[in-house]
């Protein structure tokens, strides 16, 4: 038998905690590092396969819409607004203010992921055209999975907390799904640049 | 008979505070404790045995393969069977073998070597368990029925493509390679966290042991190698499934894409593999040695070094496909450049034996078999390095010496040894020393006397993954002494399969601390409580066991009425929150299922990809589904009133 001797009590440390101080946030950021990475290398992918070809699009592969994309870019950059506002009322602990911004957030994305169908048809190629058609689907679909995951969980999260079911801990919940959302948003960036605009000016 | 008594040696502050924290982690019993376990210790020496499973029927496969070649023109195995059984042997021990069991050990040791309760994300490490078992069971499913793949274990296309691969063989290859893949992307991220976020009070990183640094640095190398894998092999199976050109260079694919996006990943799982085992070497040597290692900082740096530089070797798998000079120089350059923070860790380990009073127990034999085979792996790694030499050898047995060496040298010696040192830990009983040196010896002989004639048939001409030879050619008794090397290393496996049988009910009671170790795992008992530590540790120097004083300085104030376990500060590892750590529950295995009817229906139908993340819905929101709600978790209205 050895005796202990009490160094740290830490009975006054917090139980809820945001950001890097909590243990979901950390989790959050290594699926963001491992999504993201797999969605940069999709785009070299793409961007090989590029080296393959004189013209790209190739032979008479038709160039894809631009409208739509564009659109679709900014409603995804556009949802980080009412994200970053149900982060705020979170981090104040304001139940209804996270549960408006979140649906919010929730329609908008929906509205994203319709246009997806949209952009997809926009390609003007099929998956199994040729390379470009494989690449430029699979860039699209991957980011498409995110998206509509991520609209489940805003969803989930919207009724969790409009039907008064959240919990404490569920509030740095919503600051992480928020940091994930502004990832989703910001990658499409330079996917939307190598797809819609790549085989203009590649 | 002995039975293992719990050696609780702590005297807790409060004396009811061991019932609580029974109570609080205590498991669900029977069956049912074994579907729902989130537990660490039972998910990690789940994943170890399923992973040594693999082992022993990757080493069956290897068997058939040396039985085959003992002579020339022998008939035991037709070119199909001997095909599907290499691509076997291969895909086995390095993706259901090598990988998980690194991560499995990993998501034992851990939690327990840094003094924490469990592991960051116990619902999603058992996940990540059944993902893995889903998979391994798949492809052995292929194999019984003659689905087993046949292409090699990095499946080049246009081999694997849809053209020259019919059938569903290759399809059972892809998926099982994105399940595993899955699983260890989800072990690598929640190591990350329990070693940067779970760390006691006090075990700053300066303080961190050296195994916990090679497992951050795999893990980090996981989660970049890994998606690149994924994604190839999803690539392939569409590219087989849906009419896919990814690889196909008639419609503008490339194979090269293949080939850079599977050795972008299949580099680095080298040393996914090697660190751990040198994390493992550098845990067990100073124990064995009775010193403090000698060049903790030096040996860190070459880890972290070690985890950048393996990312920049990849392309000297291709220096056979006619790369630019400039990459070709570029990629040697790299390739010889590991050497170095390699030959740093070696000349580490010598100085401190040499420093040290020895004692030649299992572990340490074991430790440097690694050392004097990994030193000649490594040797041959250079030689390969080098592009002129590495046209001559190319795809000949010399490369197939060379992997070995390096794989079972490198890998597999400091796996028995971290077995044999930690197995006390696990079972509370200790493995038979004089079995331990039986297994040794055979095993060391049989590998060397097994491999070492490759180099000689490679430079002779023989090439990989042929079925057989004529007697002209004069392979055959150079082949002959090294099917009788495996014979020996099976003898070996026997051995050690006959003395854990024999001690987990024989064996000497191990005790806390039966080697005399300096790390938080031996600080209690052995087989540790499901809570780990009656208080938690706190942590006043590199080597907490070796240096704590008579009163062990522990942490209070964590509630033992819930699963709390404590967040620490990354870098000074300071009390930051609290987290609930959640229970048992059935919701991951309820979660893998239908990752398995994806990937598996995925073969068959591309709607595979609609049912299963269909069927995947509802487990996620009995996931998700708010648990009962803890005095101080309450909604913030109930706070309110």
């Amino acid at each position: 038998m050895s005796e202990v001797r009490r160094v740290h009590d830490v009975s006054g440390v917090p139980t809820h905690a945001f950001s890097h101080h909590n243990l979901v946030w950390w989790g959050t950021v290594g699926f963001i590092v491992v999504e993201g990475f797999t969605l940069f290398l999709m785009m070299a992918s793409y961007l090989y396969l590029r080296l393959n070809e004189l013209d790209w699009p190739p032979g008479d592969t038709r160039l894809p819409e631009l409208l739509i994309p564009t659109i679709n870019t900014l409603l995804l950059l556009v949802t980080i607004v009412p994200m970053a506002k149900a982060s705020h009322a979170a981090h104040h602990s304001d139940r209804l203010a996270v549960a408006r911004w979140l649906w919010l957030a929730t329609a908008l994305s929906a509205v994203s992921s319709v246009l997806r169908v949209f952009e997809l048809r926009g390609l003007n190629v099929r998956w199994d055209s040729n390379a470009y058609g494989s690449a430029a689907w699979g860039l699209l679909i991957l980011h498409t999975t995110l998206l509509v995951v991520d609209l489940f969980e805003t969803g989930a999260f919207a009724v969790l907390f409009q039907l008064g079911h959240a919990q404490r801990k569920h509030f740095p919940d919503v600051s992480d799904a928020a940091d994930y959302q502004y990832y989703l948003s910001v990658i499409y960036v330079p996917i939307y640049l190598i797809l819609f605009w790549g085989p203009r000016l590649l | 008979m002995v039975t293992i008594e719990d050696a609780l040696t702590e005297q807790p502050l409060d004396p009811g505070e061991r019932e609580k924290l029974e109570r609080t982690w205590q498991p669900c019993p029977g069956f049912r404790g074994w579907l729902t376990s989130v537990d660490h210790k039972s998910v990690g020496k789940r994943y170890v045995a399923t992973a040594f499973l693999f082992f022993l029927l990757g080493g069956l496969e290897a068997s058939a393969i040396r039985l085959q070649l003992a002579r020339p023109e022998n008939r035991l195995l037709d070119p199909d069977q001997y095909n599907q059984i290499f691509t076997m042997h291969g895909t086995t021990m390095m993706f259901l073998f090598g990988v998980p069991v690194v991560l499995a050990s990993a998501t034992y040791l851990i939690p327990l070597m840094v003094g924490t309760r469990n592991i960051s994300y116990p619902r999603l490490n058992a996940f990540g368990y059944w993902v893995y078992l889903i998979g391994g069971l798949f492809l052995y499913s292929g194999f019984i029925l003659n689905t087993g793949p046949d292409s090699g274990w990095f499946s080049y296309v246009p081999l694997a493509g849809p053209e020259y691969s019919p059938g569903k063989r290759m399809d059972v290859w892809a998926q099982t390679v994105t399940f595993t893949e899955i699983a260890a992307i989800i072990a690598g991220i929640e190591l990350i966290v329990t070693i940067l976020k779970q760390r006691a009070p006090g075990m700053s990183l300066h303080r961190m042991p050296l195994y916990v640094w090679a497992i951050l640095v795999t893990s980090f190398v996981v989660l970049f190698a890994m998606p690149s894998v994924a994604l190839a092999s999803q690539m392939l199976a569409f590219d087989r499934l849906v009419g896919t050109h990814f690889f196909n260079p008639a419609e503008g694919g490339d194979p090269f894409l293949w080939q850079h996006l599977f050795w972008f990943f299949g580099h680095p799982e080298v040393y996914i593999m090697f660190l751990p085992a040198a994390g493992f070497a550098s845990e067990i040597i100073p124990v064995f040695a009775r010193r403090k290692m000698f060049g903790h900082t030096a040996v860190v740096l070459a880890l972290v070094a070690t985890g950048f530089i393996s990312f920049g070797l990849w392309v000297h798998h291709m220096f056979a496909t006619g790369l630019p000079q400039l990459s070709q120089s570029f990629f040697t350059a790299a390739s010889l450049m590991i050497a170095i923070p390699s030959g740093v860790q070696v000349f580490c380990w010598i100085a401190t034996l040499w420093a040290g009073r020895p004692r030649f127990d299992t572990p340490l034999l074991f430790v440097l078999g690694f050392i004097a085979l990994f030193v000649l792996g490594g040797i041959t790694g250079v030689m390969v390095g080098s592009v002129p030499f590495d046209q001559q050898v190319h795809d000949t047995y010399f490369v197939v010496a060379h992997l070995h060496y390096v794989q079972v040298g490198a890998f597999v010696f400091p796996l028995f040894a971290a077995f044999y040192f930690w197995f006390p830990k696990v079972t509370g009983r200790m493995l038979s020393e004089r079995a331990g040196k039986w297994n040794f010896w055979l095993f060391f002989l049989g590998v060397n006397i097994t491999f070492f004639p490759m180099h000689f048939l490679g430079m002779m001409g023989m090439t990989r993954r042929i079925y057989t030879y004529l007697p002209e050619t004069g392979w055959g008794d150079l082949n002959l002494l090294a099917t009788a090397g495996a014979m020996l290393i099976a003898a070996s496996v026997v051995v050690f399969l006959g003395n854990i049988a024999w001690s987990l009910r024989r064996g000497g009671l191990a005790g806390e601390n039966p080697w005399d170790a300096h790390t938080l795992e031996w600080a209690t008992s052995s087989p540790p409580p499901p809570y780990n530590f009656t208080h938690l540790p706190v942590v006043e120097g590199l080597y907490p066991v070796w240096e704590r004083s008579a009163e062990r300085p522990v942490v209070t104030g964590l509630s033992a009425e819930r699963r709390e376990i404590l967040v620490t500060t990354v870098l000074d590892a300071e009390p930051d929150s609290r987290h609930e750590n959640p229970g048992p529950s059935i919701w991951p295995l309820l979660s893998a299922l239908p990752v398995g009817v994806t990937f598996i229906g995925g073969i068959f139908t591309p709607w595979a990809f609609v049912i299963g993340p269909a069927l995947m819905l509802p487990a996620l929101i009995g996931w998700g589904w708010p648990q009962a709600i803890p005095p101080d978790d309450r909604s913030i209205e109930e706070v309110a009133a």
